[in-house]
């Protein structure tokens, strides 16, 4: 990695580190080079639809620069471009793990990442970039330990060096000293709290027969330690055997999980990725729900509490399409009564769809709401549909199923107009929606146990799980 | 404070705003404000160096914010400034003493920076005090140091001993150090001619044991040094593997893949298949889990996992429905996709596959279609008994009247006729009736040769001939190539019909050509027709060998090598990376007694025939091959006459005719036929040699490469077929 080049909205630079090994022009044509092979990826500079913006290949070659041949890698966030060039053979894995670990420490520094707050704190981004990065090798990444050395810049700071304590006397004398390398020596805090946030994501393909083509749940738990001293934790999980390829933070004792299923660690101080993981499908058989004669992957239906049903004809200069969203009645959520949230189906057009317009309607099913109060309630359980210009694509989001009968009606019916002669809308319709309280896996939190610190920490555990599925159509 | 400090800053203004703030500055905060001006004109791209004086003064100032920000001026304009740069020197040398470590550190670290003869001078004994610092992170801090040091003057760092300190800091109680230690090693002997990295098994197991505590990226550094390390027995190996095993479950995608490269390479010094096979299950989850990244993670993967699954076929050979692709990944991804799924299809589990592609191929995206459809031929190819699924699913997709879906049909038909000859031709009048879309050379050139290949079964050849060849003046020379074989196959088979066109072609192609391969090629039909119109036929309808997918498939030997790059710049391109990037020593396999017999007959191969180093950042096309086909010269002939002879001998030498598929080879493992030492190792010893081991390469990926300039464009390697 030779080092790192923060562009702004429009291609400037505005950040970068410093390229000692080579000619003053080399990051100007990085820049340059990636600059130029952005825009042909641009909607007006290609022939076919690009499906999203991020089609630029991820490791750009440059074939010359002032230090011969390179390769860029880049990321988006904040709406600016984040690009570390190598001139040498590199891991792109290796720079990207980087980049990712650059933006987390950002995003805690700072809170945000954009042009202004960049901008504003520059010094900090600068000091920051030079702790993590030397001379394209990083340095020091954690950010416990990071910000033993550089000052994040907040009120307290600014307080401090106005009342005259300066930066030197501020960082801890000898960095470094603590003995667990993820946390930071002397960690006090007032209140002693520890949360977890378990969230699972399904992600499916539907085939047109409506049988579940692929599907991956992944989990991870996020973790956000305010715990002082250093506290030996153990959290312990029910239908932990729903684990399956787990991946750690660096604090995770690996034996004692592969001997308990458990989690061991000294958690570092504020936020973090504890573990990810993946569900076992196998293990997702609840309770009662034996697994049907379908196998998994119908088991796995259950979790996907609606069933779509969309015609869409193709004419001339457009189209028309009905969607028909109705409950699948012996799904979890459904029969736990488990909230069903923001639900929000979209599909592609051509792309030279001008317009769509269309009446979202829903039919309760039976129960009826009647008077005019109800039709403003059935109004807004129909939910709101948007066309966006620009992604060319048409949105309908239900915010809430509330508790829907066996036979309620979602319907969205509607047109589009085209400047194509023949519009080939996408073939898919992305579904997403949100379940909280619940997790596909039905894994729980058994307890934590503390060890090593005297007080008792406030603990609190979320958990959520979403769902994108694609439906072909 | 917002973006105030980014106003363009004179430098008489910054000048005197810093002169005046020597007066009353408390706690320097006059100062601090200008010095960030200052820096922020840096970033900006403003000129800042005239104030070089007046910011060293700064440099005697003990507040660490401070000197940030002048070590960062520093760095910035030290080097350009060589006759000023004494009045930074005496500082230096104190803040190398200053009682607190990061000072310390940042003042050796911004020496190293600075590559003039009068700080490298000053600054070797305070890096030999600060190798050996009380403090670990200076200790870390002046490790890399000596490896920039190198880059500037490596006697230098040879004489004063500095690669012995690193080599006693790969001993060092904090495990940071022993990382960056390793790391700086590693470059330096990337660098050299002479020093070479090699560790025993000493100094191996003592680097895995520091592993456990260091920071994500110093286990990368050491688990990449591990392939510094040649085992010696398989037992050594198999040690190494199950002590990194756990390195599989961290959570930075670098560290598992690099673990991913050690223990392809430990396994090629491993003798116990039972083991091999182990490993190779672990290996498949943890590749899946790096799927659910971002994007670019996951084409880095999976260009990663497109190799590792042809060395090691075993690998995620159950996981075929992981790659099927959303319709919202970005291109890259989906053709990376793409071609996973191809080489992951056999017999049991193409009908899924197909399924999928036939989905792709209605898509809107051009490239992606053309790809999807492209594979559904090669699938065709590949599994025997695919072929009738696919050849139907391709004649549906020619309903839909897309012009370049009706062209890649009819360029893959053209390819499933050669492989099953005399089983799919009835398909013919469908392609001949769709001929009027076939704009492209290459698919017109494929109409082309089929309709000459088949004038005996197509009742209007002569007539779909005539109309093909009324631009044959204008058309590219791929076309113009295929007619003139065509109109000669069609004479040879219908003498009485063919005769006016072929001699208006074979005038044309002498006389009114420039292109000489075209001319000579007309003047040697010519001669055959007039001289023995007998041997004429024998010669150009002689039974051509069918095809297979075999072509694609990639040298043992060059895949052994580009698997060291396994994560790297290598993997991603296909490509052995000093072909394309600078600095880069090639790598190979290390012999030893541990070595497998076929990774060592491959390895053996590479380095007798080997590509001669290319020259520094130039992407050398490959090396003019040598043709080791049979010499037998009527076969020879037969390949040149089949129409497309524009390709390359290249692609000619890809083509290995009979071999042992994938999967049969698979197949006959999980039936306990286990003879060969290594799953991937039976074809290697059956190979004929090559004389470029990448030269096919670029085929063998189907050509998705991130150089093609045109993504619309084919590369020629896409063609599974050569003739």
């Amino acid at each position: 990695m030779d080092g790192l080049i923060i562009l702004d909205g429009s291609g400037r630079p505005i950040i970068q580190s410093n390229f000692r090994n080579h000619p003053p022009s080399y990051p100007l044509s990085i820049v340059d080079a990636f600059n130029d092979a952005l825009s042909k990826t641009l909607p007006e500079n290609r022939a076919t639809r690009s499906v999203d913006s991020g089609d630029l290949d991820p490791v750009l070659y440059i074939s010359s620069t002032a230090s011969g041949p390179a390769i860029c890698c880049h990321v988006e966030k904040g709406g600016l471009r984040f690009l570390c060039p190598a001139s040498q053979d590199i891991d792109p894995l290796f720079i990207f793990a980087f980049l990712e670990r650059f933006l987390s420490v950002l995003q805690e520094y700072l809170q945000d990442i954009s042009l202004a707050v960049l901008k504003e704190h520059f010094d900090v981004v600068y000091q920051v970039l030079e702790e993590m990065l030397d001379d394209g090798k990083p340095l020091t990444t954690e950010s416990n330990t990071l910000r033993d050395i550089v000052l994040p810049p907040s009120f307290f700071n600014k307080v401090l060096s106005v009342a005259g304590v300066s930066g030197l006397s501020n960082a801890t004398p000898a960095p470094f000293s603590s003995p667990i390398p993820w946390r930071k020596a002397g960690v006090r805090h007032n209140k002693n709290e520890i949360y977890f946030d378990i969230t699972e994501d399904l992600d499916a393909i539907m085939a047109r027969n409506g049988t579940l083509l692929s599907s991956t749940i992944w989990g991870r738990i996020d973790c956000n330690s305010r715990l002082s001293g250093i506290p030996d934790l153990n959290l312990s999980f029910i239908n932990s055997k729903a684990f399956s390829d787990p991946s750690f933070h660096a604090c995770v004792r690996l034996q004692k999980f592969a001997q308990t299923s458990s989690l061991s660690f000294v958690p570092p101080d504020g936020n973090f990725v504890l573990m990810e993981y993946q569900v076992s499908p196998s293990a997702v058989t609840r309770g009662s729900t034996a697994m049907s004669s379908g196998g998994l992957q119908n088991q796995l239906l259950n979790f996907v509490p609606l069933i779509l049903k969309s015609k869409i004809e193709v004419g001339e200069k457009g189209g028309s399409f009905t969607f028909t969203v109705t409950p699948r009645s012996g799904s979890e959520q459904l029969k736990h009564r488990l909230g069903v949230e923001n639900v929000v189906l979209s599909l592609g057009l051509d792309s030279g769809a001008i317009g769509a317009f269309c009446t979202a309607s829903f039919n309760s099913g039976g129960q009826g709401f009647g008077g005019s109060r109800d039709k403003e309630r059935e109004e807004r359980a129909a939910g709101v549909w948007a066309w966006e210009p620009n992604k060319k694509t048409l949105r309908w989001t239900i915010p809430s199923l509330g508790s829907p009968s066996a036979s309620s009606t979602w319907t969205l019916k509607g047109t589009w107009t085209s400047t194509e002669q023949v519009p080939r809308p996408c073939r898919s319709i992305m579904m997403h929606f949100q379940t909280p309280h619940m997790l596909f896996s039905g894994i729980k939190v058994d307890q934590l146990r503390m060890t090593s610190e005297m007080y008792k920490p406030f603990k609190g555990v979320k958990i959520a799980s979403k769902a994108a599925v694609e439906w072909r159509w | 404070m917002d973006g105030k400090f980014f106003s363009r800053g004179k430098i008489q203004d910054l000048r005197k705003e810093l002169q005046e703030a020597d007066h009353k500055d408390k706690k320097y905060a006059k100062r601090k404000t200008v010095l960030k001006k200052i820096v922020a004109n840096i970033t900006m791209g403003n000129d800042m160096s005239p104030l070089f004086r007046e910011v060293v003064a700064c440099m005697s100032i003990q507040v660490l914010e401070i000197k940030k920000m002048v070590y960062l001026y520093l760095v910035s304009y030290g080097r350009g400034k060589p006759d000023e740069i004494q009045y930074a020197i005496g500082n230096f040398l104190t803040d190398c003493n200053d009682r607190n470590p990061l000072i310390r550190a940042l003042a050796i670290r911004t020496m190293a920076y600075i590559p003039l003869p009068l700080v490298i001078g000053s600054m070797i004994e305070p890096l030999r005090h600060c190798l050996r610092d009380q403090d670990p992170y200076v200790r870390k801090t002046a490790a890399i140091c000596v490896a920039k040091l190198y880059v500037y003057d490596p006697k230098l760092v040879d004489k004063e001993g500095f690669i012995t300190m690193l080599r006693d800091l790969l001993a060092d109680s904090n495990p940071t150090v022993v990382a960056n230690a390793v790391a700086a090693l590693t470059e330096i002997s990337e660098r050299s001619d002479d020093i070479a990295l090699k560790l025993n098994l000493g100094v191996t197991n003592k680097l895995i044991a520091a592993m456990g505590e260091c920071s994500e990226w110093g286990q990368i550094y050491i688990l990449d040094s591990l392939l510094n390390f040649v085992p010696q027995t398989s037992l050594d190996a198999e040690g190494i593997c199950e002590r990194i095993l756990p390195r599989l479950q961290h959570a930075n995608s670098a560290v598992v893949l690099t673990t991913i490269k050690i223990l392809m390479f430990m396994m090629n010094y491993i003798s116990d298949n039972e083991f091999k096979d182990r490993i190779c299950k672990k290996m498949g989850p943890p590749l899946v889990t790096l799927l659910s990244s971002g994007p670019e993670v996951q084409y880095v993967t999976l260009r990663n996992i497109l190799l590792i699954i042809q060395r090691r076929p075993l690998i995620l050979r159950n996981d075929v429905k992981v790659f099927f692709c959303k319709y919202n990944d970005p291109i890259y991804v989906k053709l990376a996709k793409l071609e996973i799924m191809y080489r992951l299809s056999r017999e049991e589990n193409f009908k899924p596959v197909l399924a999928e592609l036939h989905e792709y191929a209605s898509e809107v995206d051009i490239d992606f279609v053309r790809k999807a459809v492209r594979t559904i031929g090669r699938l065709a190819i590949k599994v025997p008994g695919a072929a009738n699924a696919c050849i139907k699913v391709l004649l549906e997709l020619m309903e839909s009247k897309i012009s370049y879906v009706t062209q890649e049909v009819v360029v893959v038909v053209k390819d499933i006729f050669r492989r099953y000859p005399n089983e799919y031709e009835s398909v013919i009048p469908t392609l001949c009736d769709n001929m009027d879309d076939l704009a492209e050379p290459e698919s017109k050139a494929a109409i082309v040769w089929i309709i000459g290949q088949y004038a005996n079964r197509i009742d209007n050849s002569l007539e779909l001939l005539e109309d093909l060849s009324y631009t044959f003046l204008e058309d590219p020379v791929e076309v113009q190539l295929a007619l003139l074989t065509a109109v000669v196959k069609l004479f040879l088979q219908k003498p009485d019909q063919g005769k006016d066109l072929v001699s208006k072609i074979l005038k044309q192609a002498t006389e009114e050509v420039d292109n000489p391969d075209l001319r000579d090629r007309g003047f040697m039909y010519w001669r055959l027709l007039s001289i023995n119109a007998g041997a004429a036929k024998d010669i150009v309808l002689s039974e051509k060998p069918t095809i297979s997918t075999e072509t694609d498939r990639m040298e043992r030997g060059a895949l052994d090598q580009l698997l060291l790059h396994t994560g790297t710049l290598g993997s991603i391109y296909h490509k052995s990376p000093e072909s394309f990037i600078r600095n880069t020593k090639p790598k190979w396999l290390s012999d030893s007694p541990a070595l497998n017999t076929a990774s060592r007959q491959a390895l053996m191969m590479n380095i007798d025939d080997g590509p001669a180093p290319l020259p520094p950042g130039s992407i050398a096309p490959p090396p003019p091959p040598r043709n080791l086909e049979s010499l037998d010269p009527k076969s020879s002939l037969a390949n040149r006459d089949d129409g497309n002879g524009l390709r390359s001998p290249v692609d000619e030498m890809g083509r290995r005719p009979h071999e042992l598929d994938d999967d049969q080879e698979d197949d006959a493992r999980e039936n306990g036929n286990n003879v060969d030492d290594d799953d991937g190792d039976r074809d290697a010893l059956a190979n004929e040699r090559y004389g470029d081991p990448y030269a096919n390469l670029e085929q063998a990926f189907g050509g998705s490469s991130a150089f093609s300039t045109n993504s619309a464009s084919r590369t020629k390697g896409e063609d599974l077929i050569g003739f």
